[in-house]
Protein backbone atom coordinates (compact mmCIF):
# COMPACT_ATOMS: atom_id res chain seq x y z
CA UNK A 1 0.00 0.00 0.00
CA UNK A 2 2.86 2.44 0.46
CA UNK A 3 4.99 4.29 -2.06
CA UNK A 4 3.15 3.92 -4.93
CA UNK A 5 3.79 7.29 -7.49
CA UNK A 6 2.44 6.84 -10.83
CA UNK A 7 -1.07 6.52 -10.71
CA UNK A 8 -3.59 6.76 -13.32
CA UNK A 9 -5.07 10.28 -14.46
CA UNK A 10 -7.51 11.69 -12.87
CA UNK A 11 -9.70 12.01 -16.56
CA UNK A 12 -9.12 8.28 -16.30
CA UNK A 13 -10.20 7.66 -13.34
CA UNK A 14 -13.61 9.57 -14.06
CA UNK A 15 -14.33 6.85 -17.66
CA UNK A 16 -13.47 4.01 -14.99
CA UNK A 17 -16.04 5.27 -12.66
CA UNK A 18 -18.51 5.72 -15.45
CA UNK A 19 -17.39 2.19 -17.04
CA UNK A 20 -17.27 4.16 -20.40
CA UNK A 21 -13.58 2.40 -20.76
CA UNK A 22 -12.80 -0.92 -22.59
CA UNK A 23 -12.48 -3.62 -19.93
CA UNK A 24 -9.09 -4.26 -20.46
CA UNK A 25 -8.24 -1.07 -19.38
CA UNK A 26 -10.44 -0.96 -17.01
CA UNK A 27 -8.59 -4.52 -15.21
CA UNK A 28 -5.64 -2.36 -15.30
CA UNK A 29 -7.08 -0.12 -13.44
CA UNK A 30 -8.78 -2.21 -10.99
CA UNK A 31 -5.37 -4.01 -10.05
CA UNK A 32 -4.05 -0.54 -9.70
CA UNK A 33 -6.91 0.42 -7.21
CA UNK A 34 -6.63 -2.85 -4.94
CA UNK A 35 -3.16 -0.86 -4.21
CA UNK A 36 -3.56 1.99 -3.99
CA UNK A 37 -5.89 3.39 -1.06
CA UNK A 38 -6.09 6.85 -2.30
CA UNK A 39 -7.15 6.27 -5.84
CA UNK A 40 -9.67 4.06 -4.30
CA UNK A 41 -10.85 6.90 -2.28
CA UNK A 42 -11.17 9.08 -5.74
CA UNK A 43 -12.77 6.02 -7.13
CA UNK A 44 -15.81 5.93 -4.87
CA UNK A 45 -15.60 10.04 -4.34
CA UNK A 46 -16.08 9.81 -8.50
CA UNK A 47 -18.91 6.84 -8.36
CA UNK A 48 -20.54 10.07 -6.17
CA UNK A 49 -20.03 12.64 -8.92
CA UNK A 50 -21.82 9.82 -11.44
CA UNK A 51 -24.65 9.27 -8.85
CA UNK A 52 -25.49 13.04 -8.43
CA UNK A 53 -25.29 13.32 -12.12
CA UNK A 54 -27.46 10.03 -12.37
CA UNK A 55 -30.38 12.44 -9.83
CA UNK A 56 -30.18 15.08 -11.84
CA UNK A 57 -31.82 12.97 -14.92
CA UNK A 58 -35.74 13.72 -15.47
CA UNK A 59 -37.34 10.29 -13.98
CA UNK A 60 -38.99 8.31 -16.54
CA UNK A 61 -42.16 6.82 -15.20
CA UNK A 62 -41.84 2.74 -15.66
CA UNK A 63 -44.15 0.95 -17.77
CA UNK A 64 -47.82 -0.48 -16.11
CA UNK A 65 -47.62 -3.37 -14.49
CA UNK A 66 -43.52 -3.81 -14.26
CA UNK A 67 -43.14 -2.91 -10.47
CA UNK A 68 -46.04 -5.79 -9.93
CA UNK A 69 -44.50 -8.13 -12.00
CA UNK A 70 -41.09 -8.00 -10.03
CA UNK A 71 -42.70 -7.95 -6.50
CA UNK A 72 -44.48 -11.47 -7.75
CA UNK A 73 -41.27 -12.87 -8.27
CA UNK A 74 -39.01 -11.54 -5.60
CA UNK A 75 -39.53 -14.75 -3.51
CA UNK A 76 -38.29 -17.01 -6.23
CA UNK A 77 -35.60 -15.00 -6.70
CA UNK A 78 -32.40 -16.03 -5.38
CA UNK A 79 -28.96 -15.32 -5.29
CA UNK A 80 -27.04 -17.60 -7.56
CA UNK A 81 -24.79 -15.67 -9.58
CA UNK A 82 -23.12 -14.10 -6.20
CA UNK A 83 -21.84 -17.32 -5.02
CA UNK A 84 -20.08 -18.04 -8.15
CA UNK A 85 -17.30 -16.00 -7.56
CA UNK A 86 -13.87 -17.13 -8.56
CA UNK A 87 -12.24 -18.73 -5.46
CA UNK A 88 -9.72 -16.53 -4.53
CA UNK A 89 -7.60 -19.02 -2.74
CA UNK A 90 -4.14 -17.72 -0.81
CA UNK A 91 -2.18 -16.00 -3.53
CA UNK A 92 -0.93 -12.18 -4.05
CA UNK A 93 -2.90 -12.19 -7.21
CA UNK A 94 -5.29 -9.57 -7.76
CA UNK A 95 -8.91 -10.25 -7.52
CA UNK A 96 -10.13 -8.63 -10.64
CA UNK A 97 -7.27 -11.29 -12.36
CA UNK A 98 -8.75 -14.36 -10.65
CA UNK A 99 -10.79 -14.89 -13.45
CA UNK A 100 -7.65 -15.97 -15.60
CA UNK A 101 -5.77 -16.93 -12.72
CA UNK A 102 -6.69 -19.74 -10.39
CA UNK A 103 -3.70 -20.56 -8.49
CA UNK A 104 -0.83 -18.52 -8.75
CA UNK A 105 2.02 -16.84 -11.62
CA UNK A 106 4.16 -19.99 -10.82
CA UNK A 107 1.50 -22.19 -12.17
CA UNK A 108 1.49 -20.49 -15.15
CA UNK A 109 2.73 -21.88 -18.81
CA UNK A 110 5.01 -19.22 -19.96
CA UNK A 111 6.04 -18.55 -23.14
CA UNK A 112 9.30 -17.64 -24.08
CA UNK A 113 9.61 -14.18 -25.77
CA UNK A 114 13.63 -13.87 -25.51
CA UNK A 115 16.47 -14.48 -22.94
CA UNK A 116 14.94 -12.38 -20.43
CA UNK A 117 11.25 -12.30 -21.07
CA UNK A 118 8.54 -14.55 -20.84
CA UNK A 119 4.73 -13.99 -21.51
CA UNK A 120 1.36 -15.10 -21.08
CA UNK A 121 -1.71 -13.75 -23.35
CA UNK A 122 -4.53 -14.01 -20.58
CA UNK A 123 -7.21 -12.56 -23.58
CA UNK A 124 -8.40 -10.13 -25.94
CA UNK A 125 -10.55 -6.94 -25.66
CA UNK A 126 -12.53 -5.14 -28.34
CA UNK A 127 -10.32 -3.59 -30.96
CA UNK A 128 -8.35 -7.00 -30.51
CA UNK A 129 -6.09 -4.81 -27.63
CA UNK A 130 -3.81 -7.80 -26.28
CA UNK A 131 -3.84 -8.66 -22.44
CA UNK A 132 -1.00 -10.10 -21.18
CA UNK A 133 1.41 -11.14 -18.53
CA UNK A 134 5.04 -10.21 -18.75
CA UNK A 135 7.67 -11.77 -16.62
CA UNK A 136 11.35 -10.61 -17.06
CA UNK A 137 14.00 -12.32 -15.03
CA UNK A 138 16.17 -10.21 -12.34
CA UNK A 139 18.16 -8.30 -14.35
CA UNK A 140 16.17 -9.18 -17.77
CA UNK A 141 16.02 -6.21 -20.05
CA UNK A 142 13.91 -5.53 -22.98
CA UNK A 143 14.98 -4.27 -26.29
CA UNK A 144 14.28 -0.53 -26.78
CA UNK A 145 10.87 -0.52 -28.45
CA UNK A 146 7.85 2.23 -28.92
CA UNK A 147 4.42 1.29 -29.22
CA UNK A 148 2.40 0.80 -32.09
CA UNK A 149 -0.09 1.70 -30.11
CA UNK A 150 -1.25 2.82 -26.67
CA UNK A 151 0.56 0.67 -23.99
CA UNK A 152 -1.17 0.28 -19.97
CA UNK A 153 1.16 -1.69 -17.85
CA UNK A 154 0.42 -2.25 -14.43
CA UNK A 155 3.17 -3.53 -11.81
CA UNK A 156 2.28 -6.77 -10.12
CA UNK A 157 5.19 -8.26 -8.40
CA UNK A 158 8.56 -6.87 -8.48
CA UNK A 159 10.09 -4.05 -9.97
CA UNK A 160 12.02 -2.41 -12.94
CA UNK A 161 13.08 0.84 -14.24
CA UNK A 162 13.27 2.67 -17.27
CA UNK A 163 14.82 5.70 -19.04
CA UNK A 164 11.93 7.84 -16.70
CA UNK A 165 12.07 6.39 -13.41
CA UNK A 166 11.79 3.00 -10.78
CA UNK A 167 8.67 1.65 -10.56
CA UNK A 168 7.23 -1.13 -8.03
CA UNK A 169 4.45 -3.18 -7.17
CA UNK A 170 0.90 -1.33 -7.41
CA UNK A 171 2.18 1.49 -10.20
CA UNK A 172 0.71 2.46 -13.03
CA UNK A 173 1.84 3.53 -16.53
CA UNK A 174 0.63 4.41 -20.00
CA UNK A 175 2.72 5.09 -22.68
CA UNK A 176 1.66 6.27 -25.75
CA UNK A 177 2.93 5.49 -29.25
CA UNK A 178 5.76 8.54 -29.16
CA UNK A 179 7.36 7.19 -25.74
CA UNK A 180 10.96 5.11 -26.68
CA UNK A 181 11.83 2.98 -23.27
CA UNK A 182 13.95 0.23 -22.12
CA UNK A 183 12.54 -1.41 -19.06
CA UNK A 184 14.84 -3.34 -16.86
CA UNK A 185 13.77 -5.12 -14.25
CA UNK A 186 15.73 -4.82 -10.54
CA UNK A 187 18.23 -7.17 -10.11
CA UNK A 188 16.59 -8.90 -6.43
CA UNK A 189 13.05 -10.71 -8.17
CA UNK A 190 11.35 -11.81 -11.22
CA UNK A 191 8.70 -8.72 -12.39
CA UNK A 192 5.67 -9.38 -13.32
CA UNK A 193 3.85 -7.32 -15.11
CA UNK A 194 -0.14 -7.20 -16.60
CA UNK A 195 0.11 -5.48 -20.11
CA UNK A 196 -2.45 -3.90 -22.23
CA UNK A 197 -1.42 -3.20 -26.22
CA UNK A 198 -3.65 -1.90 -28.50
CA UNK A 199 -3.73 -2.89 -31.30
CA UNK A 200 -1.79 -0.83 -33.95
CA UNK A 201 -4.46 1.22 -35.75
CA UNK A 202 -3.05 1.17 -38.95
CA UNK A 203 -2.31 -2.17 -39.00
CA UNK A 204 -5.82 -3.82 -39.01
CA UNK A 205 -6.48 -4.65 -42.30
CA UNK A 206 -5.19 -8.37 -44.20
CA UNK A 207 -1.83 -7.34 -44.06
CA UNK A 208 -1.86 -5.61 -40.95
CA UNK A 209 -2.90 -8.88 -39.33
CA UNK A 210 0.26 -10.52 -41.03
CA UNK A 211 2.33 -8.36 -39.74
CA UNK A 212 1.11 -8.12 -36.47
CA UNK A 213 2.99 -11.38 -35.01
CA UNK A 214 6.46 -9.74 -35.75
CA UNK A 215 5.49 -6.55 -34.40
CA UNK A 216 4.75 -8.07 -31.31
CA UNK A 217 7.78 -10.38 -30.96
CA UNK A 218 9.49 -7.08 -31.59
CA UNK A 219 8.01 -5.95 -28.81
CA UNK A 220 9.39 -7.69 -26.49
CA UNK B 1 -33.48 25.51 3.28
CA UNK B 2 -36.95 23.99 4.30
CA UNK B 3 -35.90 21.77 0.71
CA UNK B 4 -32.68 20.73 1.32
CA UNK B 5 -34.07 19.54 4.77
CA UNK B 6 -36.73 17.80 3.15
CA UNK B 7 -34.38 16.09 1.18
CA UNK B 8 -31.98 15.05 4.28
CA UNK B 9 -35.80 13.36 5.24
CA UNK B 10 -36.17 11.53 1.99
CA UNK B 11 -32.73 10.14 2.09
CA UNK B 12 -33.25 8.81 5.38
CA UNK B 13 -36.67 7.73 4.75
CA UNK B 14 -35.17 5.38 1.52
CA UNK B 15 -32.42 4.17 4.10
CA UNK B 16 -34.31 3.21 6.53
CA UNK B 17 -36.46 1.62 3.97
CA UNK B 18 -33.42 -0.51 2.60
CA UNK B 19 -32.64 -1.62 6.03
CA UNK B 20 -36.37 -3.14 6.69
CA UNK B 21 -35.49 -4.92 3.02
CA UNK B 22 -32.07 -6.40 4.27
CA UNK B 23 -33.86 -7.52 7.82
CA UNK B 24 -37.53 -8.32 7.25
CA UNK B 25 -37.93 -8.75 3.38
CA UNK B 26 -39.89 -6.10 3.76
CA UNK B 27 -41.69 -5.91 0.44
CA UNK B 28 -43.65 -2.80 1.15
CA UNK B 29 -40.68 -1.29 1.66
CA UNK B 30 -39.06 -2.64 -1.72
CA UNK B 31 -42.45 -1.01 -3.19
CA UNK B 32 -41.17 2.64 -1.76
CA UNK B 33 -37.48 1.98 -3.06
CA UNK B 34 -38.90 0.96 -6.65
CA UNK B 35 -40.89 4.43 -6.79
CA UNK B 36 -38.35 6.68 -6.09
CA UNK B 37 -35.43 4.73 -8.02
CA UNK B 38 -37.13 2.57 -11.29
CA UNK B 39 -38.13 6.31 -12.98
CA UNK B 40 -34.23 7.71 -12.50
CA UNK B 41 -32.89 4.20 -13.38
CA UNK B 42 -34.98 4.41 -16.71
CA UNK B 43 -33.80 7.76 -17.23
CA UNK B 44 -29.97 6.56 -16.59
CA UNK B 45 -30.54 3.73 -19.43
CA UNK B 46 -32.93 6.86 -21.87
CA UNK B 47 -29.92 8.80 -22.03
CA UNK B 48 -27.78 6.17 -23.04
CA UNK B 49 -30.15 4.36 -25.38
CA UNK B 50 -32.76 6.77 -26.59
CA UNK B 51 -35.95 5.65 -26.96
CA UNK B 52 -35.33 2.10 -26.04
CA UNK B 53 -38.32 1.70 -23.43
CA UNK B 54 -37.86 -1.89 -23.11
CA UNK B 55 -34.06 -1.94 -22.21
CA UNK B 56 -35.09 0.82 -19.74
CA UNK B 57 -37.42 -0.85 -18.15
CA UNK B 58 -35.17 -4.31 -18.27
CA UNK B 59 -32.43 -1.90 -16.35
CA UNK B 60 -34.82 -0.76 -13.81
CA UNK B 61 -36.03 -4.48 -13.14
CA UNK B 62 -32.40 -5.45 -12.87
CA UNK B 63 -30.90 -2.93 -10.57
CA UNK B 64 -34.26 -2.69 -8.35
CA UNK B 65 -33.44 -7.16 -8.30
CA UNK B 66 -29.99 -6.33 -6.89
CA UNK B 67 -31.40 -3.99 -4.76
CA UNK B 68 -32.86 -6.91 -2.92
CA UNK B 69 -30.54 -9.57 -3.31
CA UNK B 70 -27.87 -7.16 -2.00
CA UNK B 71 -29.77 -4.68 0.49
CA UNK B 72 -27.54 -6.71 3.45
CA UNK B 73 -24.52 -5.57 2.31
CA UNK B 74 -25.38 -2.15 1.77
CA UNK B 75 -23.11 -0.10 4.64
CA UNK B 76 -24.63 3.29 5.02
CA UNK B 77 -20.96 4.45 6.82
CA UNK B 78 -19.36 4.05 3.74
CA UNK B 79 -21.78 5.03 0.86
CA UNK B 80 -24.43 7.11 0.41
CA UNK B 81 -27.51 5.00 -1.12
CA UNK B 82 -27.82 7.45 -4.52
CA UNK B 83 -23.88 6.07 -4.86
CA UNK B 84 -24.76 2.36 -4.13
CA UNK B 85 -27.90 2.67 -6.14
CA UNK B 86 -25.82 4.19 -8.99
CA UNK B 87 -22.78 1.42 -8.88
CA UNK B 88 -25.66 -1.04 -9.17
CA UNK B 89 -26.99 0.75 -12.55
CA UNK B 90 -23.42 1.03 -13.62
CA UNK B 91 -22.45 -2.37 -13.27
CA UNK B 92 -26.03 -3.46 -14.28
CA UNK B 93 -25.43 -1.50 -17.73
CA UNK B 94 -21.80 -2.94 -17.93
CA UNK B 95 -23.50 -6.61 -17.96
CA UNK B 96 -25.99 -5.84 -20.52
CA UNK B 97 -23.60 -4.47 -22.79
CA UNK B 98 -21.47 -7.50 -22.64
CA UNK B 99 -24.65 -9.82 -22.50
CA UNK B 100 -25.57 -8.28 -26.32
CA UNK B 101 -22.44 -8.42 -27.64
CA UNK B 102 -21.93 -4.85 -27.68
CA UNK B 103 -19.04 -4.96 -25.49
CA UNK B 104 -16.74 -7.77 -27.65
CA UNK B 105 -14.73 -8.55 -25.06
CA UNK B 106 -13.41 -11.88 -22.71
CA UNK B 107 -12.85 -10.13 -19.83
CA UNK B 108 -15.94 -10.94 -17.18
CA UNK B 109 -16.47 -7.08 -15.39
CA UNK B 110 -17.89 -8.81 -12.14
CA UNK B 111 -14.88 -8.87 -10.85
CA UNK B 112 -13.41 -5.34 -12.23
CA UNK B 113 -15.78 -2.70 -11.05
CA UNK B 114 -15.83 -4.05 -6.91
CA UNK B 115 -18.62 -3.16 -4.99
CA UNK B 116 -18.62 -0.01 -3.62
CA UNK B 117 -19.26 -1.85 0.19
CA UNK B 118 -16.37 -4.25 0.16
CA UNK B 119 -14.04 -1.01 0.80
CA UNK B 120 -12.56 0.01 3.86
CA UNK B 121 -13.27 3.59 4.62
CA UNK B 122 -10.54 5.42 5.61
CA UNK B 123 -11.10 8.36 8.78
CA UNK B 124 -10.55 10.76 6.36
CA UNK B 125 -13.47 9.85 4.04
CA UNK B 126 -15.94 8.73 6.89
CA UNK B 127 -15.40 12.29 8.78
CA UNK B 128 -15.71 14.17 5.55
CA UNK B 129 -18.52 12.20 4.00
CA UNK B 130 -21.25 14.96 4.10
CA UNK B 131 -19.36 17.76 3.22
CA UNK B 132 -17.77 15.83 0.14
CA UNK B 133 -21.32 15.15 -0.58
CA UNK B 134 -22.14 18.42 -0.52
CA UNK B 135 -19.27 19.69 -2.22
CA UNK B 136 -20.20 17.37 -5.58
CA UNK B 137 -23.98 19.09 -5.27
CA UNK B 138 -23.19 22.51 -5.37
CA UNK B 139 -20.14 22.15 -7.24
CA UNK B 140 -21.73 20.44 -10.52
CA UNK B 141 -25.05 23.21 -10.23
CA UNK B 142 -22.05 25.93 -10.77
CA UNK B 143 -19.58 24.19 -13.22
CA UNK B 144 -20.09 25.97 -16.52
CA UNK B 145 -21.94 24.22 -19.08
CA UNK B 146 -19.03 23.30 -21.19
CA UNK B 147 -17.54 21.12 -18.25
CA UNK B 148 -20.89 19.56 -17.19
CA UNK B 149 -21.87 18.87 -20.54
CA UNK B 150 -18.70 16.46 -20.93
CA UNK B 151 -19.64 14.75 -17.45
CA UNK B 152 -22.80 14.07 -18.81
CA UNK B 153 -21.32 12.31 -21.90
CA UNK B 154 -19.03 10.30 -20.05
CA UNK B 155 -20.68 9.16 -16.88
CA UNK B 156 -24.14 9.11 -18.34
CA UNK B 157 -24.00 8.64 -21.95
CA UNK B 158 -20.95 5.92 -21.44
CA UNK B 159 -19.23 7.84 -23.98
CA UNK B 160 -15.11 7.26 -24.28
CA UNK B 161 -13.31 10.79 -24.52
CA UNK B 162 -12.88 9.74 -28.01
CA UNK B 163 -16.33 9.54 -28.89
CA UNK B 164 -17.01 12.45 -27.06
CA UNK B 165 -14.12 14.77 -28.79
CA UNK B 166 -15.69 13.11 -32.51
CA UNK B 167 -19.47 14.40 -31.00
CA UNK B 168 -18.34 17.85 -29.75
CA UNK B 169 -15.98 18.47 -32.06
CA UNK B 170 -13.47 19.00 -29.63
CA UNK B 171 -9.60 18.03 -29.37
CA UNK B 172 -9.23 15.09 -27.53
CA UNK B 173 -6.71 17.23 -25.70
CA UNK B 174 -9.67 19.59 -24.75
CA UNK B 175 -12.09 17.09 -23.93
CA UNK B 176 -9.72 15.45 -21.35
CA UNK B 177 -8.37 19.27 -19.77
CA UNK B 178 -12.42 19.65 -19.16
CA UNK B 179 -12.56 16.66 -17.58
CA UNK B 180 -9.50 17.41 -15.17
CA UNK B 181 -10.88 21.06 -14.44
CA UNK B 182 -14.16 19.61 -13.64
CA UNK B 183 -13.26 17.15 -10.75
CA UNK B 184 -10.91 19.63 -9.88
CA UNK B 185 -13.60 22.17 -9.36
CA UNK B 186 -16.10 19.64 -7.49
CA UNK B 187 -13.24 19.25 -4.93
CA UNK B 188 -13.30 15.05 -5.19
CA UNK B 189 -9.64 14.61 -5.26
CA UNK B 190 -7.34 14.24 -2.00
CA UNK B 191 -5.27 16.63 -1.37
CA UNK B 192 -1.45 15.67 -1.57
Amino acid sequence: MDTINNHPTDELLVSYSAASLPLSQALCISVHLENCGECSQKFQRLNQVGSELMLQLKPSPPSPGLKDQLLDQLDSITENAETDRHSPGNTSVPRCLHQFIKTGYEDISWNRLSRDIQSYELCRDQNNAKVELLRIRPGGTSNTHTHMGDEYTVILEGSFSDEAGLYHKGDFLLRDASDQHTPVATLDKYCICLAVTEAPIQLTGFFGRLLNPFIRRSYA
Amino acid sequence: MGQKNSSAERIEQLRDCLARVANERDKAAFSTLFDHYAPLLRAYSLVREPGADLIADELAQEVMIRVWLKAGSYNSQLANINTWIFTLARNCRIDYLRRNGRFVSDIDPTEIFNDIEDESPGPFQLTHQSRLEENIRTGLKKLPREQSDILVKVYLEGKSHQQTSEELKLPLGTVKSRVRLAVKKLKVLVER
